[in-house]
């Protein structure tokens, strides 16, 4: 779990630097990373279920990125782009494709729902935390004006 | 500021922030907003290939303006630093000259040096075959694969090639090479090498603002992202596919 933890954190900088993040917020982008994988493993081994952990893995994720947008004044997806690289379903896909090339098309289709499954989850996970932010932040900007 | 020079640095600015990979909202509402910064009223729409934008002075001169998108690379710090500027004129808005020679300066923002970005994806697929469960040893076949895929790719879009072909290529080299290395070195497992490798050819950029895209209700560019995305996750399991069935049909 430590070792995962650590290598979310190396595994979500590594990747920004090829997208030419600002330097001053590599470290930031890293542990944008950790909370996603920490609130993936923590839902993992209360519910054991594959699909439920990767939504409040995106939703964590989204909730910190929209934070640290506010807190640096820069766009979210500075943030939000390496959180979810953790979680994306890489070995899921993979053995889709395998078990197609093996001509085992029940697997397949079992791995292929999955990897459909979770990437959904964590499409509506990014979605949900960033509309709850926006009506937020609407609401306080009109409790203000008025 | 006449509409016609506001109009040449509002699409200045569009062009930087739409080639870089931001979202279509973000690149609408900051043509607004340097538009309203100079009082003239801008009207945008974006694709993720184009932009239309037309500018209204307060005496009625409309001038309009097509832009066509055809590089579409990725570079975050290209955008903040827009997204800075735009909100920078709110308070205190620049000359012309000085609004060009910024945007000038912001298109030629550095980048990392070509080794540190090799770096960072040789990084990234060993730490991801890693994560996955891997041995060092499949981290470090993966490592090596990557580099040379990163390079690979570099190269090519220099030249200038279709998208589908490249991730096709990488691919199929990604799969042939670590079958190969599983042959001669059995120790090592190509699924997980396969799995570290693929990490780099992701494009997250692309899947995550084509959500926030239709998050906002901008579907045509939401569609399109994911269509890239998709196109380039296509092409690329294509090219594993069919390294894979190259292998089992001859072995």
């Amino acid at each position: 779990m430590l070792k995962q933890t650590i290598l979310a954190f190396f595994g979500s900088i590594f990747p920004v630097i090829l997208f030419n993040i600002d330097r001053k917020k590599v470290f930031w982008a890293g542990l944008s990373g950790v909370v996603g994988w920490v609130v993936y493993s923590l839902i993992y081994y209360s519910t054991n279920s594959p699909a439920m952990p990767s939504f409040f893995g995106a939703f964590a994720v989204g909730i910190y990125s929209e934070a640290m947008a506010r807190k640096f004044k820069t766009p979210a997806f500075v943030f939000l782009i390496p959180g979810i690289f953790p979680l994306v379903p890489g070995i899921t896909a993979y053995n889709t494709l395998r078990f197609i090339v093996e001509n085992n098309i029940s697997e397949a289709f079992n791995k292929g729902i999955q990897t459909v499954v979770v990437g959904g989850d964590i499409a509506f996970g990014v979605m949900l935390s960033t509309a709850i932010f926006k009506f937020i932040s609407k609401i306080r900007s009109k409790s203000r004006s008025s | 500021m006449e509409a016609k020079k506001a109009i040449e640095i509002v699409t200045a600015a569009g062009e930087i922030l739409l080639s870089n990979g931001a979202e279509a909202y973000r690149v609408e509402e900051t043509i607004t907003k340097i538009c309203n910064s100079y009082g003239l009223r801008g009207e945008c729409i974006s694709t993720s290939t184009g932009l239309f934008i037309s500018v209204v002075a307060a005496d009625g001169e409309m001038v309009t303006s097509v832009k066509r998108i055809k590089v579409r690379l990725v570079d975050l710090y290209k955008i903040e630093l827009v997204n800075s500027f735009s909100r920078g004129l709110i308070n205190k808005p620049v000359s012309y000259e000085e609004a060009k020679k910024i945007l000038k300066e912001i298109n030629n923002a550095p980048n990392y040096k070509l080794g540190v970005r090799l770096m960072a994806a040789c990084m990234t697929s060993f730490i991801y075959t890693l994560f996955f469960n891997g041995t060092i040893f499949d981290a470090l076949t993966s490592a090596i694969i990557s580099i040379g895929i990163y390079l690979m790719l570099e190269k090519i879009s220099e030249v200038g090639f279709f998208q589908f072909l490249e991730y096709y290529l990488s691919g199929f080299i990604i799969g042939i090479v670590s079958f190969t290395v599983e042959i001669l070195i059995p120790a090592i497992n190509k699924d997980n090498v396969i799995t570290g490798s693929i990490i780099v050819l992701l494009p997250g950029v692309a899947l995550t603002n084509g959500i926030k895209d239709l998050l906002y209700g901008d579907f045509v560019s939401g569609t399109a992202k994911f269509g890239e995305a998709m196109l380039i996750i296509i092409a690329m399991s294509f090219g594993i596919g069919t390294a894979l069935s190259l292998f089992l049909k001859w072995m």
